[in-house]
């Protein structure tokens, strides 16, 4: 019972016909059709007359050939193609394998290698960060003037709602662009992030009022610095946007994981210093600004503002890749010392403790007080800066993070 | 027996791969406890929920393997000392495994590449489960994966003399492409499964499929010695290799990451106690990648016979079919060359011109099926006018397109049962079910040599060439004018099917399979006493004997029986007095 058309006979008549029809056929054919007139020549004596057959069928699947990096694609292609061992038999061969072992072996490659793909663009969503951007600094700055404007419960008011405003304004901010992160930051960070800020515009004028033995009433805070460090989240971004760029640009055509740390770093510290840039010239400007009456107003709480302001640019952009623990530890670092700062001057006034507030004593008298949050910020994005320079040239910190094939 | 279900994206999701036949399994070996570690492949799947499970499902873990679990463990120097050397050894072989084949090709002898390709194995295994106990030990291999010293590790290997050429050429973006590809893949690593309470309590692993899904049953094996069975209806490289072609990655990339594949392919082949590959073209894959042949038993994939036993078993032979119809089922889409089947179908007409096709089944999914449904319509319009009865009556075309659940055809049995004669017109095929179904209703047939059909059909229909409609047509007119011979052919087909492709076939070889495996090679299971200590010869020493002592009690009951009948208790531990 064993009735099997076998494709010796069945497929010889149908070559050495050649007939109409089965033309007619392959122009009508679609898909499977597209290559179904070459199918029909198998070896010895096709009507085509194929001296090498298997040549033929690499040129048929000459893409397939030219792409595969081993011949077990080139099986596995095959087959998906409707080669089975029969037609592999055809071509005076076991099996497909042995097929595809041949076809690879005799394809030509391509010497050089292709050329290094181009980094993907994505212009269509930079509005967006870009506005996102300027919002803390505007609502900062409508604050501000707010305050400016009021008097007595209305600006307790103008103070709380703009508090808020800055606040929602900057989790906009970092929610998109370059300066998102998917890595949660601990509830820690966030904290001594804040205390830090807080400092910035209360610290100085406290700890002046503490040395003079008060304070004795409420004192002003130091909103101008503030404001441009609210500001200053639009270069930050961009900075942080022409960092990643550059950065991608350099993954595609680096060769080594050394070439990339050694172009990438000056990229790094090219655009931490516009950034330091941009926020000098902002802080120059809000100096201008007529201040809050009374308030600190010294060089020193400017180039205050300033090292804050690197120290949380590095601890962003460590943060965005993945590098969460150092931010952490050097935030808290700064904090700290800025509250230890704060509790020697108060502690000072205790009966036979007036050491401890010798050393803040002295730099505050020899650099005003704004030099003591200078000090601590700018050692500690120091500090950053040189992980940073060690963690961000790292090609692995440029990932994609669904970086899966 | 305590049997663990291994899968990847498949069983018990809703959406998995071969959930059915999963089911299938579970339910149809009642007798023994199923365990199922599930790996989900997206958030959806997950989302989606799972099948409903049997009371034999004693336990369900699943892990998602789309998403990175970081523990947060960051390693000390001498776990990140360990880690750079087990990763940098498994990069090696990566890069290198496949040279040595090339290099094999033009220098060395058969025996010389089996030598070389033996060590490479030997190191990716070593290195793989160096990797898999530092992350029993330490945690941590997800961060250390994604790390600078892993892509480190691969670009020294792949700049080493010797790796593999393609290799040679990846920029840094492959190397971190190649590196999150690993880490994905090794995720399983990181699993707690392998403990004395997880797979570590386990008689045996059967993975449903290669690759990823059998991980865990290799990770088992190191730590606990279960042994491991591998079942693969589709070869889990080879379709790595078609997704590779269709992604747009580099030559490096791929090069690397069918490297990485093969490698972990051959260690669970190698590792496996037993393979059972769904068909021959899957074992002749898993042959080529390094699969023992003693290993292999092929069990062909069961499927429902009873939906069919009506119309098969009609006793007229014919099934009360229409004499001069043929059919075509299946799914619409371009690999199954319906332009070829209307031209024969043109050819079919010449000589029998009142023969009528009837095509039944849904397009594929996407516009490309749609598409294709539209354009072979169109065919079929321009080849065959509409025809009537006589000058009053209303015409229609020989040629339908049905859908099951239609008027005309109320189900899938119907659908068979409307036509002489079943066509399979393919031009790519893997396991045709359809083909199977055909058989199961006693259709003669006439199918195209592709894929597993020849295998499937045996002697019992009709083959042809793909790609040649002058020869289908020949064949359905010779079956056309003989119904004798269809009916002999159908009754043939039947006769096979139920033998080969019943739920039960499949069923009873696994449960044999199950037995094999146990038999000869049982857990190594230290038996304790009720304080705790090891209770001296808790195993007897038979135990340690192979294959004899439970084989005994199978001969005596014979073949068939023990493989239908109650379970055999093959594992050890024994309660003490029992084996002594």
């Amino acid at each position: 019972m064993s009735e099997l058309v076998r494709d010796g006979s069945g497929g010889a008549r149908g070559d050495a016909g050649g007939d109409p029809g089965n033309d007619s056929g392959n122009d009508s054919g679609s898909d499977p059709g597209g290559d179904s007139g070459g199918a029909r020549t198998p070896a010895g004596g096709g009507r085509r007359g194929a001296v090498d057959p298997v040549k033929a069928l690499m040129h048929r699947h000459r893409e397939l050939c030219e792409r595969a990096v081993d011949p077990l694609e080139i099986a596995a292609g095959l087959e998906a193609h409707g080669v089975t061992d029969r037609t592999a038999a055809r071509f005076r061969h076991r099996d497909v394998f042995s097929l595809a072992e041949e076809m690879y072996a005799r394809v030509a490659r391509d010497p050089d290698p292709a050329p290094p793909p181009v980094a993907p663009e994505h212009s269509g969503a930079r509005a967006d960060w870009a506005v996102l951007s300027l919002l803390p600094g505007a609502l900062c700055a409508a604050t501000v003037a707010g305050l400016r404007l009021t008097e007595g419960q209305p600006r307790l008011a103008v103070a709380a709602g703009g508090t808020l405003a800055v606040t929602l304004g900057v989790r906009a901010a970092l929610r998109r662009g370059p300066l998102s992160t998917t890595h949660r930051t601990t509830s820690g960070t966030l904290a001594w992030t804040c205390w830090l800020i807080v400092y910035a515009l209360f610290g100085d004028g406290l700890l002046s009022v503490g040395i003079e033995g008060g304070p004795d009433g409420p004192w002003p805070p130091a909103t101008a610095p503030v404001l441009a460090l609210a500001l200053a989240c639009a270069p930050a971004a961009w900075c942080a946007h022409l960092f990643t760029a550059g950065a991608r640009r350099k993954l595609t055509v680096s060769r080594g994981l050394e070439e990339f740390a050694v172009s990438v770093r000056p990229l790094l510290l090219g655009a931490f210093a516009l950034f330091l840039c941009a926020l000098g010239a902002l802080l120059a400007l809000s100096r201008e600004a007529p201040s809050e009456p009374g308030a600190y107003n010294g060089p020193g709480a400017y180039a205050g503002a300033g090292a804050l302001g690197a120290l949380l640019l590095l601890a962003r952009l460590l943060t965005t890749r993945g590098f969460t623990h150092a931010p952490a530890v050097v935030l808290g670092a700064a904090g700290a010392a800025e509250v230890t700062a704060l509790t020697t001057v108060f502690a000072a006034r205790l009966p036979g403790c007036s050491f401890v507030a010798v050393p803040v004593e002295t730099v505050a008298d020899a650099w005003g007080p704004g030099a003591v949050p200078t000090l601590v910020c700018g050692a500690a994005a120091l500090v950053l800066l040189i992980h940073a320079t060690r963690t961000l040239t790292r090609a692995s910190a440029h990932a994609t993070p669904g970086g899966t094939p | 027996m305590r049997i663990g279900l291994l899968t990847e994206g498949g069983y018990p999701y809703v959406s998995g791969d071969a959930r059915l036949w999963c089911d299938r399994l579970v339910r149809g070996l009642g007798q023994h406890e199923f365990d199922i570690y599930a790996l989900s492949r997206s958030e959806r799947q997950e989302d989606e929920g799972w099948v409903q499970l049997p009371p034999q499902v004693s336990r369900v873990r699943t892990a998602p393997l789309w998403m990175a679990e970081d523990d947060g463990v960051v390693h000390g120097r001498r776990a990140r000392r360990r880690f750079a050397e087990c990763f940098g050894e498994l990069a090696a072989a990566v890069c290198a495994a496949p040279a040595v084949l090339d290099g094999s090709e033009v220098s060395g002898g058969p025996t010389a590449s089996e030598a070389s390709r033996g060590v490479v194995a030997d190191r990716f295994g070593s290195a793989l489960y160096g990797l898999a106990e530092l992350a029993r030990d330490e945690g941590g291999l997800v961060g250390a994966l994604r790390s600078e010293g892993a892509v480190r590790a691969l670009e020294r290997a792949c700049r080493a003399p010797g790796a593999l050429r393609a290799a040679r050429t990846a920029r840094v973006p492959d190397l971190l492409s190649v590196a999150a590809h690993i880490e994905r893949a090794l995720r399983p690593l990181s699993l707690d499964w392998y403990e004395d309470d997880g797979l570590g309590s386990v008689d045996l692993c059967h993975a449903a499929a290669g690759g990823e899904a059998a991980l865990p049953g290799l990770l088992a094996l190191h730590f606990a010695g279960v042994p491991l069975l591998v079942t693969e209806y589709g070869v889990q490289l080879r379709a790595h290799y078609l997704a590779s072609a269709a992604a747009e990655e580099s030559p490096a990339v791929r090069a690397l990451l069918a490297a990485f594949h093969g490698a972990l392919a051959a260690e669970v082949y190698h590792r496996a106690a037993l393979i059972t590959p769904g068909n021959t073209h899957a074992r002749r894959w898993q042959e080529r990648c390094g699969a023992d042949r003693a290993k292999l038993r092929t069990v062909h994939p069961g499927m429902e016979a009873a939906r069919f036993a009506e119309v098969g078993e009609r006793p007229d032979g014919s099934g009360g079919a229409d004499p001069d119809t043929l059919v075509w089922v299946g799914r619409i889409e371009p690999a199954k060359d319906l332009i070829s089947l209307l031209h024969s179908f043109a050819e079919v007409r010449k000589e029998a011109p009142k023969t009528r096709l009837r095509i039944v089944g849904a397009p594929a999914e996407g516009p490309e099926g749609a598409l294709y449904l539209g354009h072979c319509k169109a065919l079929a319009a321009q080849l065959f006018p509409d025809e009537a009865e006589g000058v009053h009556a209303v015409g229609d075309n020989p040629v339908s397109f049905e859908e099951i659940g239609g008027p005309e055809v109320p189900s899938l049995a119907a659908a068979y049962a409307s036509g002489a004669v079943v066509v399979l017109s393919s031009v790519v095929e893997g396991f045709p079910i359809s083909l199977v179904e055909a058989m199961f209703c006693g259709r003669a047939t006439v199918s195209t040599d592709v894929g597993a059909v020849v295998e499937v059909i045996g002697g019992t229909g009709l083959v042809v060439p793909p790609r040649n409609p002058r020869a289908l047509a020949e064949a359905c007119v010779a079956l056309l004018r003989d119904p004798e011979r269809r009916a002999r052919l159908g009754a043939a087909a039947r006769a096979r099917a139920l033998e080969l492709f019943t739920v039960e076939q499949n069923i009873t070889a696994f449960h044999g399979i199950y037995l094999e495996i146990v038999s000869r090679s049982p857990v190594r299971r230290l038996v304790v006493d009720d304080t705790g200590d090891p209770l001296p010869f808790g195993v007897p020493a038979e135990a340690h004997v192979p294959g004899r002592w439970t084989e005994a009690r199978l001969m005596v009951t014979g073949r068939p029986r023990w493989a239908a009948g109650a379970p055999v208790r093959a594992t050890a531990p024994l309660p003490a007095g029992e084996g002594a």
